[in-house]
């Protein structure tokens, strides 16, 4: 009951009942008042007739004697005719209000007040005995010290032709009325089946405004409450962020319709929600990979730097040593040729030439390193530097046997930057494609105008038929140190320097490979702007 | 005798090629400068000329240049360090017949200089 009320300050079932109650209890009591009312101006009007058949049974009964005069008679039948209990008094006056017969023996020869019933039954002022009421006040009821109401009435003995024509003419003809008579009866009986009636009905009206009250609230409550409560549960889950609730539809009327509004406004709400999220979750992804990306050119540019640095000392160095690593080839050579074939003089001088070649390997591959050394930035033109690098490779040892196929764009390719350090990535390509080829095949060369993300960029293709690169090799590919040549013929320095130098004038450097059937790198770098 | 000069600042490579080239018939000149290089070039001629690019007193550019503005007919064989590729590409260009790269063996300057001196003789 207590979840149907609750508080009355809070709750509008506990409201609507109380106010429904308040009226019906104030509607109740008028009806129960009219009804008790009616009831009790019913039972008084029944019983006043039943007094007058009474009275008229009286004046019957004592007719006889009152025509012969005989007072005892009269007396007697007045007597036995009233009983205590609802006849509490029964009593024949004459016209001067002097009473002559009475249940009462005592009261017999007493004369009524003037104000008595007796008198103002007829007369307006008693004093003013030919002043008689048009309706005439037969009967009252007054009620006794015990609360036990009784009713009084009067009626009229008429002067008649039996009472006239009596020997004992005690009547002349002319008087009009001879007397008359009072009864009292007891009303105890009625008063107790009204009060019973009152008590009845007061439990019903009483029972009546319960049931109707509990009727309503249980109404209000299905109909408007729980919905409403319904409703509520499902807004503080949505505040409490949960936005997969939905409230159930199970009417159609206004609060079904508020429901479907309630649920319809959810679903806006959690797309909104879900589209939020999903750009939060796009620009923290965004920021992510920004952040890797930054990370990766600032670690590319410090490896790029420090390699610079190591690259100027290598590089002095190595000019150095090229000098008297050929005073000793030279001579070692001189000294073999002094000794006769297969002599052990011969092996020894063979192992100093081979490990100065060795030598004159590895400050080879330093220099080429070297070469990233940061120099003069200019417009380069792409297609000369590439023809210069074929051309000076075409007499190298190393490409002797390998056929250039190039395939380069009739268009001006101007670039901004270091030509020297294009033409070492250029030479990284060919000597790598020279080794996956074991320095036989033919090498793809192309230049091409490409567009990306709306800038223009040159596209210069280096594909060889040689070896590939296996898969799990692919991702270690631009890593300094990084190499799968034979320990002495590669420093694993060529690709990092060159995907270095590529992404430092704002290009990308991308491979392709089929293990087995070749390579072909992709270097993009941006064009010139005023030379677009 | 083919006569051959060779213009290095470095002694060992002087005396390197002096001494593969020398047993092997060519009379064989050496300098230690641009400029006494080319001195001797006006003195004398040349077949081939071996030429290191990288001396302190005259850049081996400027000798190539002063030789192919001389009337010295000889084939100039530049000698240069690897990482000098760039500058070789160039001396070719500007009319040096041939280039070797440091550490050189005593095979590949003998057969340097016979396909200068072949080429000569052809003409």
């Amino acid at each position: 009951m207590n979840k149907i009320f609750g508080n009355p300050d809070r709750s509008l079932v506990a409201k609507l009942i109380i106010a429904i109650g308040v009226l019906m209890v104030i509607v109740s009591f008028i009806f129960w008042y009219a009804i008790l009312q009616k009831q009790q101006q019913d039972i008084r009007s029944i019983a006043v007739k039943y007094g007058d058949s009474f009275l008229a049974f009286i004046k019957q009964s004592t007719h006889y004697s009152m025509l012969t005069l005989d007072s005892a008679k009269t007396q007697e039948a007045v007597e036995h005719l009233s009983s205590p209990d609802v006849i509490k008094e029964v009593n024949i006056y004459d016209h001067g209000g002097t009473i002559h017969f009475s249940s009462s023996e005592e009261r017999i020869s007493s004369t009524v007040v003037k104000t008595s019933l007796a008198c103002t039954a007829c007369h307006e002022d008693p004093e003013k005995s030919s002043a008689l009421l048009n309706e005439r006040m037969r009967w009252n009821v007054t009620k006794d010290p015990q609360g036990v109401s009784s009713l009084s009435l009067v009626s009229v003995i008429e002067n008649e032709k039996d009472c006239y024509t009596a020997r004992c003419h005690v009547h002349p003809q002319n008087q009009k009325i001879i007397g008359f008579i009072k009864a009292d009866f007891s009303l105890g009986l009625l008063d107790v089946a009204l009060h019973k009636q009152k008590e009845a009905l007061s439990l019903y009206v009483a029972i009546f405004v319960i049931i109707v009250s509990l009727f309503v609230g249980f109404i209000i409550y299905t109909m408007i409450t729980r919905p409403i409560r319904v409703l509520i549960a499902g807004m503080e889950k949505i505040a409490g962020g949960d936005l997969d609730h939905s409230v159930p539809i199970t009417s159609g009327d206004e609060m079904g319709v508020l429901a479907r509004s309630f649920n319809a406004m959810i679903k806006d709400l959690k797309e909104a929600r879900d589209q939020r999220e999903k750009w939060t979750q796009t620009l923290e992804e965004e920021v992510a990979r920004k952040t890797e990306e930054i990370r990766k050119t600032h670690t590319s540019l410090v490896q790029t730097e420090k390699l610079a640095s190591l690259g100027r000392m290598a590089a002095g160095v190595a000019h150095e040593i090229n000098n008297p690593l050929t005073g000793v080839i030279t001579f070692a050579h001189l000294l073999r040729d002094r000794f006769p074939d297969k002599s052990q003089e011969v092996d020894d001088l063979n192992v100093i030439i081979e490990q100065s070649e060795r030598c004159s390997k590895i400050i080879s591959n330093l220099l080429t390193f070297a070469r990233a050394t940061p120099s003069e930035k200019g417009s380069c033109d792409i297609n000369e530097v590439l023809s210069r690098t074929v051309f000076m490779l075409k007499n190298q040892e190393k490409f002797h046997h390998i056929k250039f196929d190039v395939d380069m764009d009739e268009a001006q390719f101007i670039v901004f930057g270091d030509a020297s350090q294009f033409q070492q990535i250029f030479l990284n390509m060919f000597i790598n494609a020279a080794d996956a080829m074991e320095k036989r095949g033919k090498i793809t060369v192309a230049t091409r105008r490409v567009k990306e993300k709306g800038k223009d960029f040159v596209e210069i293709e280096f594909s060889d038929e040689g070896c590939g690169i296996k898969e799990e090799d692919m991702s270690k590919l631009f890593e300094p140190f990084f190499t799968t040549k034979p320990i002495g013929k590669g420093t694993g320095l060529g690709l990092s320097v060159s995907h270095g130098i590529v992404k430092h004038f704002g290009g990308t450097l991308k491979v392709e490979s089929t293990v087995g059937k070749g390579t072909s790198f992709f270097v993009r770098l941006p064009l010139s702007e005023t030379h677009q | 005798m083919k006569k051959i000069l060779i213009i290095d600042d470095e002694q060992i490579i002087r005396t390197s090629c002096e001494r593969t080239l020398a047993p092997k018939g060519y009379a064989v000149t050496s300098a230690a400068s641009g400029a006494e290089g080319l001195a001797l070039l006006e003195k004398e001629p040349f077949s081939v000329v071996l030429l290191d690019f990288k001396m302190p007193d005259m850049d081996g550019m400027e000798v190539l240049k002063k030789i192919q503005a001389s009337s010295s007919s000889a084939k100039v064989i530049i000698i240069t360090g690897y990482s000098n590729v760039d500058t070789a590409v160039r001396a070719l260009r500007s009319g040096a017949y041939n280039y070797i790269e440091k550490p050189f063996t005593p095979d590949k300057i003998l057969s340097a200089v016979k396909e200068a001196i072949d080429d000569l003789e052809e003409k």
